[in-house]
């Protein structure tokens, strides 16, 4: 058995918040050890002032010198976690320029995360994996050109996506409704195939992502079986031509809806929503469905409107498109009511989930939905910021695959 | 016997001459020693658990850190049931309980505003600092004593 | 754990005279029903409240300015707090403990001389200059760079 991974916890708050069990549950489902780095008591405050950020709370002064125990000290860790409470200014500021500092000095893998009382080892779990394959996998994650001839599969829980790829060039691509998860694997796959003029079992490295990762890739004997935080933030900067340095990737997707703050084409901290359906893509396709348009015409109509002439009470698929409906009778316009649906959903994003990240350019949108022109529109109204959207963004998670999977090509 | 909130509340140089001055000093350490001995409970290292930054309510609003929250649901005892304070200035290597600074700040505030006698003072630096530190101590003490004797 | 068992941290000021060992060898000898553990700060006394205070009161006397005593939470040894356990560095609490035994020397000094008169001197506060004594700095600093 090869050892285990040592993660580093620098944390303010997370015993007190009654989250310490779920955090070191998910750090033991990923075969990781949470330790804590060695700091002298007599060093602490020289550590603070020589860092450089006069934070008042004890705690976090322990963490800042913790984590130069770990950059300048050379205590021994594998990838660090930096954990403080939500709704905390300098636990905020604090995290945010420790993460870059190990990131930067120490060159380790760093994750970070702002929690309530109510996180649970689930939602950690991802986040642990993440930082785990990091670890693990560097050399993978360090590729930056797709070699040979590579697939990846996406099994997301609205549309299953695949890709083949051939000397760093998309050649092939499938996409379908998720029904039977292997199912539409198969079928995605296949299309992809036919498409790229190759047989499967030409194919020399299958790589799978998305919430079917697990059963697809070992039905169909995947390389890599990879998170989908990993994978689409290494295919965002890759198909954006942005793989150095910092930057931001959304995917609002069929059913949670991903923020990632990414370093070199690595996570390092992100957020999660997935609970209301009026913050996803669900809510344009029936906005799309009740206007009488297909999901692809509505991005186009909505460029069009104005979603201020259309009032809206609610972020909620069920009240909110009451608000689109009550618009249309008194005679509001599709495109104006197209426009004001994309923007709930932008303006949900924005508000739930974007404020607990730093917004840092290029701001890359990938995942079907920012296909949806209207939806990236309101996105770079309300973030103030150019959004771009590479070719192939609907494929981000299979190209991703494809592109990490050629690391297994020998 | 007075009982007497000190703060920082984890402190051993308030509580040992709070005891050898002849009262009861409030400390965290009784209240994480009742923790870790619920019976039931399994939520390690001190068996906090999410209930407690609701507990914590009590003092503060739900968008305030659940770290705070948590901390002040640890304190409250100590609050609720002080008769007197002592609270030590500049005392900024308190970790863990006494950690954040902002919950630092809201027990001081809450213990000043109850009407309850009160000893403030900055913690020594040097040998005559010390003894006065002491001597302050003491007397704080005695006056408490002397209080409990007179009849109401 | 029998949970009305206490424990409490022996912490014994480095000028104290007496070494941890000899304070361990009293405890020992003492024979209460408390157990005792030897740490690098003193001793970790654990029992029933009553055994835990008459162990602690009869150790107290081989130097009374000199020893201290403050509860703990935890029993020793504990998984949740061990750092043998829990990987790597000192927990928190840990590092207070040990910034305020490099004052208890003081604090001991404090408690021996506790009835001698306190050097009235106050401490130096951090006032702001008064803008008047600015002013004439001011003016005193460019007559200088004037004439200098």
């Amino acid at each position: 058995m090869t050892r285990k991974i040592r993660i580093a916890h620098l944390a303010c708050g997370s015993e007190y918040s009654g989250i310490q069990k779920e955090i070191e549950h998910a750090v033991a489902a990923v075969n990781a050890e949470i330790v804590y780095p060695e700091v002298d008591t007599d060093t602490i405050k020289d550590a603070v002032r020589e860092w450089g950020l006069e934070v008042a709370s004890p705690d976090l002064q322990l963490m800042i010198a913790r984590a130069k125990s770990i950059v300048e000290g050379g205590f021994p860790v594998d990838a660090v976690f930096i954990t403080t409470c939500f709704r905390c200014a300098e636990g905020a500021i604090t995290r945010s320029e420790l993460r870059r500092y190990i990131h930067e000095r120490a060159n380790l893998p760093v994750i970070s995360y702002s929690f309530t009382e109510r996180t649970t080892a689930e939602t950690l779990l991802t986040r642990m994996e993440a930082l785990v394959t990091t670890a693990l996998r560097r050399t993978l994650l360090a590729r930056e050109k797709q070699t040979g001839l590579t697939a990846g599969i996406d099994s997301g829980s609205t549309t299953t996506k695949a890709v083949v790829m051939r000397d760093n060039e998309i050649i092939g691509v499938g996409w379908v409704d998720t029904t039977e998860v292997l199912k539409s694997a198969e079928l995605a796959y296949t299309t992809a195939l036919k498409m790229a003029g190759v047989n499967k079992s030409e194919i020399q490295a299958l790589g799978t992502t998305g919430y079917g990762r697990l059963l697809v890739g070992e039905a169909m004997k995947a390389a890599l079986v990879q998170e989908e935080l990993t994978v689409n933030s290494k295919g965002a900067v890759y198909l954006a031509e942005k793989q150095k340095g910092p930057a931001t990737v959304i995917d609002i997707g069929g059913m949670d809806n991903k923020a990632i703050s990414v370093m070199d084409g690595i996570p390092g901290s992100f957020t999660m929503g997935g609970i209301c359906a009026g913050a996803s893509g669900r809510f344009l396709d029936m906005t799309a469905r009740r206007l009488g348009v297909d999901i692809s015409e509505l991005g186009p109509l909505a460029s069009k409107g104005d979603h201020n002439r259309v009032t809206m009470n609610s972020y909620c698929i069920v009240f909110g498109t009451q608000s689109l409906v009550n618009a249309l009778s008194l005679g509001a316009s599709k495109e104006d009511v197209a426009s004001a649906a994309c923007y709930s959903v932008a303006e949900q994003v924005f508000d739930q989930q974007l404020q607990e990240l730093e917004i840092v350019e290029p701001v890359i949108m990938v995942g079907g939905t920012s296909l949806i022109s209207g939806l990236v529109e309101a996105m770079q109204d309300l973030l103030r910021t150019k959004v771009v959207v590479p070719k192939y963004s609907q494929y981000i998670g299979a190209v991703g695959s494809a592109l990490l999977a050629s690391g297994f090509v020998e | 016997m007075a009982k007497i909130l000190i703060f920082p509340s984890n402190s051993l140089i308030l509580s040992d001459l709070v005891a050898r001055f002849g009262h009861e000093p409030l400390t965290l350490m009784r209240v994480i020693r009742r923790k870790i001995t619920e019976v039931g409970i399994d939520s390690p290292p001190i068996n906090v658990t999410p209930e407690d930054p609701k507990r914590g309510l009590k003092y503060a609003a739900v968008d305030v850190p659940s770290g705070v929250r948590g901390r002040m649901a640890l304190l409250d005892p100590l609050i609720e049931e002080a008769e007197a304070a002592i609270i030590v200035h500049e005392a900024d290597y308190s970790f863990g309980c006494m950690g954040c600074a902002r919950t630092n700040e809201l027990v001081k505030y809450i213990v000043r505003n109850k009407d309850i006698p009160r000893l403030e003072l900055a913690y020594p630096t040097n040998d005559d600092e010390a003894r006065e530190f002491v001597q302050k101590i003491r007397d704080f003490c005695e006056s408490l004593t002397h209080k409990a004797e007179v009849p109401a | 754990m029998v949970s009305d068992e206490i424990t409490k941290m022996v912490v014994l000021a480095d000028s104290s005279p007496i070494l941890p060992s000899e304070l361990a060898l009293r405890a020992y000898e003492l024979s209460t029903d408390a157990v005792v553990k030897e740490t690098c700060f003193g001793l970790i006394v654990t029992g029933s409240e009553k055994a835990v205070n008459e162990t602690i009161e009869e150790l107290r006397k081989l130097d009374p300015s000199g020893i201290f005593v403050k509860d703990r939470g935890f029993p020793p040894g504990d998984s949740r707090r061990c750092r043998a356990v829990r990987g790597g560095g000192a927990r928190p609490g840990f590092h207070q403990l040990e910034k305020e035994s490099a004052i208890l020397p003081s604090i001991s000094y404090g408690l021996e001389t506790i009835d001698d008169p306190v050097d009235a001197k106050e401490r130096k506060t951090r006032d702001k200059l008064k803008i008047d004594r600015l002013i004439e700095i001011i003016e005193e600093q460019s007559k200088e760079d004037v004439n200098g």
